[in-house]
């Protein structure tokens, strides 16, 4: 095959073009765009949040599309071609260095958000995310309506949710102290809060929870667990002073169960967010126990009901039982 | 002034020099953010360095400000001197110059402030898009006419893959930048992830690709001292690449919603590109036969055939990854940032800097400054390089094992911590050979002009 220059320039424009024609001109010609289910047109607000979105180079870290594969947050709803109808640009994104966006609304409350933007770190210390501080307080909210819109309908939906229940939630804060425990522990079903932590709190698994602590909880709570980390400032109600617990034992115990259903699930509508995606079963409980030994100062680990002790748990005996009479009551 | 622009070769070196200062530019910007993936705030409150920003910077900066520049330069070498005459217009060749890095400016300037349209690999803005048009155009005009004019008959490989080169850049590029959108350069819903990756895959594809190859096959023959190899297996590597690799931009969205038929074809094409990378590798391989140690005693020679052997590391890789099965666990992380670097430094970077080295004295009539330096270029780039590749494989392994068996991806950051370091530690190598190279660039230019170079200048124009 010799090859002239009108062989080499046309050959290498034909074959282009009828690849090109394949793999851009077809699904160009057959692919439909067809709302799915969830799907619901960008408010302007958002729509000058997805502009930050795409300016800012968000999709370097974080993908928009739930996999048959995927575990986490949003892995309840598989991306469906009918979700992106109408964005320009709807970017995918090649990496996940932070978690899929695409069901993020309504995910975590308003106030989480803000204060997420503004440093990552605040809800999230072990983030590797940017600070947006340098964004106008404007931009930043727009920001905040484009995150919250993700998932259309049913971001909607957990949205309403958030919003309600933080009525409840500042309303029961507005009451006091005593008050909103009484509330926030009104919230657990009853056979959690009857419910003893079933996980000795041996030294390891102490420092095991410590170590879910630090890398989940402390920029909230607090390194004392008083609820004056450096998010407080950004949220309503602030986050929770563990130390007030104290006051609330019952039948002279503090109930792991309640710890337990609160990391679990979360309280929505306030800035803690659930974190039964992110921990299974021990990891709740030694948490449980480290907060309970390190801020209530004490834990009803393996008091009764109790079955049968798994094997490597007999011979622990519960140091952190409180004294017969309840200090302060 | 005019002279310059009027002077034999000077827009190839222009072009060389170029390459050189965007490759430690595109290198600091690795740098800042492989820093920032292990210490976020690292340089806090800058708006112009958050990972979102520097991260099209490095990768823009790198893709057509190195590695593009830089075989570009080679490529306005090698082609006239292999159609015996000069090129058609030097002026023109500037005008290219010009538009192309203007093009490539516009990213350090227009992505730090927010200036960008988003899409992976077509983040230049409208007007920056045009300006890289303009310049291919002007290319294609220059090189055809340079045909032309031609004193030689017979058309050499690497002369079919720069034409072919720009010919697809001026109808790949407007079309995967969606240039007839210019506020968004976006299709609006998810077919734009099909016009995107067609794109973003050409540009490895169907722009680096055949500039690297075509250097490759100017470079190996004259310092082995022998011919091509084989004619036909220069053929079959030339027609198989066109046939198949615009095909395959598919792959980087084969969990996504896009249609089934699409998918198929992405895969059965992108497991086809060992054809063409092998059948050219297997030639170039061949035609340095029984000469090996001529080739690889010779410090330019040496990155263009290590360049050679990244470019069949990573099309193997590659065709592999794009396998469903293998892609549960190696999409989404950093194994797939393990791979862009073999390919863009690897393949593209080794061979244009190989290239560079080979083709500097041959332009500027001025003997390479310092072998040495050279020799310590490829000493540093191949020990960061080659950690680089193991160390994002392995956290990627890590990533897409965890989340695959039940992890999410925050839990999966604190693993992360150790590779990211040894990876920020390994980026200083990059960036010194980057400042190496740049630095016996400019003492080779500064240098003395040596009548043996110029003698031998003279013989290839």
């Amino acid at each position: 095959m010799k090859m002239t220059p009108a062989f080499v320039i046309v050959g290498a424009l034909l074959v282009f073009w009828a690849s090109a024609f394949i793999i851009v001109g077809i699904p160009s010609l057959t692919m439909k765009e067809t709302p799915s289910e969830i799907w619901r047109p960008l408010t302007p607000l958002e729509a000058r949040g997805h502009r930050l979105y795409v300016e800012n180079g968000c999709s370097y870290c974080h993908s928009q599309f739930i996999r048959v594969i995927d575990w986490g947050i949003g892995a309840e709803r598989i991306a469906k071609a009918g979700d992106y109808v109408g964005i320009e640009p709807a970017i995918l994104g090649s990496e996940r260095t932070g978690p899929d966006l695409s069901q993020e609304g309504g995910e975590h409350s308003d106030d989480w958000n803000r204060a997420h933007f503004l440093d990552p770190r605040n809800t999230t210390p072990i983030s590797l995310m940017p600070a947006w501080d340098f964004l106008s307080d404007g931009e930043i909210e727009a920001l905040m309506a484009y995150v919250q819109g993700l998932g259309g309908k049913a971001a909607d939906l957990r949205v309403k949710r958030q919003r309600d229940w933080k009525r409840q939630a500042v309303a029961a804060y507005a009451a006091g102290v005593d008050a909103n425990i009484e509330w926030l522990h009104g919230q657990v079903p009853e056979v959690w809060r009857r419910m003893p932590n079933p996980y000795p709190a041996t030294e390891a698994a102490l420092q095991r929870g410590k170590r879910i602590y630090q890398q989940l909880c402390i920029n909230c709570h607090s390194p004392i667990g008083d609820g004056n980390g450096p998010a407080q400032p950004h949220l309503s109600p602030p986050p929770l002073n563990f130390t007030i617990l104290r006051r609330h034992l019952v039948e002279n115990r503090y109930i792991g169960g309640i710890f337990y259903y609160q990391i679990m699930n979360g309280i929505t509508g306030t800035a803690m967010p659930y974190f039964k995606k992110h921990l299974e079963s021990e990891k709740i409980w030694d948490l449980a126990n480290y907060l309970a030994v390190s801020f209530v100062g004490y834990t009803d680990a393996n008091t009764d009901p109790r079955g049968i002790d798994a094997s490597y748990e007999g011979g622990w005996v519960n140091r952190y039982l409180p004294p017969a009479v309840t200090p302060g009551r | 002034m005019t002279n310059l622009f009027r002077k034999p070769q000077s827009a190839s070196l222009a072009f060389m020099v170029a390459g050189a200062v965007w490759f430690v530019v595109g290198a600091v910007y690795g740098m800042f953010s492989a820093i920032h993936l292990v210490a976020p705030e690292f340089l806090p409150h800058v708006a112009p360095l958050v990972f979102g920003r520097e991260r099209p910077v490095h990768v823009n900066t790198m893709l057509y400000g190195f590695v593009g520049t830089m075989l570009t330069g080679i490529g306005l070498h090698y082609v006239p001197a292999l159609l015996k005459t000069r090129l058609w217009s030097e002026p023109l060749g500037w005008v290219t110059f010009l538009f192309w890095n203007l093009t490539v400016l516009s990213g350090p300037l227009g992505f730090a402030f927010g200036f960008t349209q988003g899409r992976e690999y077509n983040e230049y803005v409208w007007l920056a898009d045009v300006s890289l048009v303009v310049a291919v155009l002007c290319m294609i005009v220059n090189v055809t006419l340079t045909i032309m004019h031609r004193r030689e008959p017979q058309l050499y490989v690497s002369i079919w893959y720069f034409v072919a080169t720009f010919l697809w850049t001026a109808c790949n590029y407007p079309l995967g930048n969606v240039m007839w959108h210019p506020a968004t350069g976006a299709m609006p819903g998810l077919i734009d992830s099909i016009f995107l990756w067609f794109w973003g895959h050409n540009l490895p594809g169907l722009l680096i690709t055949p500039l690297a190859t075509g250097a490759a096959y100017y470079v190996i023959p004259r310092v082995a001292k022998t011919p091509l190899n084989s004619h036909t297996l220069s053929l079959l590597g030339f027609w198989l690449l066109i046939a198949l690799y615009s095909h395959i931009g598919g792959h980087h969205v084969l969990q996504s919603p896009i249609p089934s038929w699409l998918k198929t074809i992405s895969v059965v094409d992108s497991i086809s590109m060992v054809l063409p990378v092998s059948i050219v590798v297997i030639n170039l391989w061949l035609t340095a036969r029984f000469v090996g140690g001529r080739v690889w005693s010779d410090p330019s020679a040496r990155l263009v055939m290590a360049g050679v052997v990244w470019y069949i590391v990573t099309c193997i890789q590659g065709p592999l990854q794009s396998l469903p099965f293998l892609q549960r666990v190696t999409h989404f992380n950093n194994w797939t940032v393990g791979h862009a670097h073999i390919a863009m430094l690897g393949f593209g970077g080794y061979i244009a800097l190989g290239a560079m080295w080979h083709t500097l004295p041959l332009v500027s009539g001025r003997p390479v400054y310092s072998q040495r330096l050279i020799n310590l270029q490829f000493g540093l780039i191949t020990f960061g390089l080659t950690g680089f590749f193991i160390v994002l494989t392995m956290a990627g392994l890590v990533q897409g094992t965890a989340w695959y068996n039940g992890e999410t991806v925050v839990r999966v950051l604190p693993q992360l911590i150790p590779f990211m370091a040894m990876r920020a530690a390994l980026g200083v190598f990059i960036l010194s050979a980057s400042i190496v190279g740049l630095f016996n660039v400019y003492m080779t230019l500064r240098g003395a002009k040596e009548p043996e170079a110029l003698r031998r200048l003279e013989e290839a124009t």
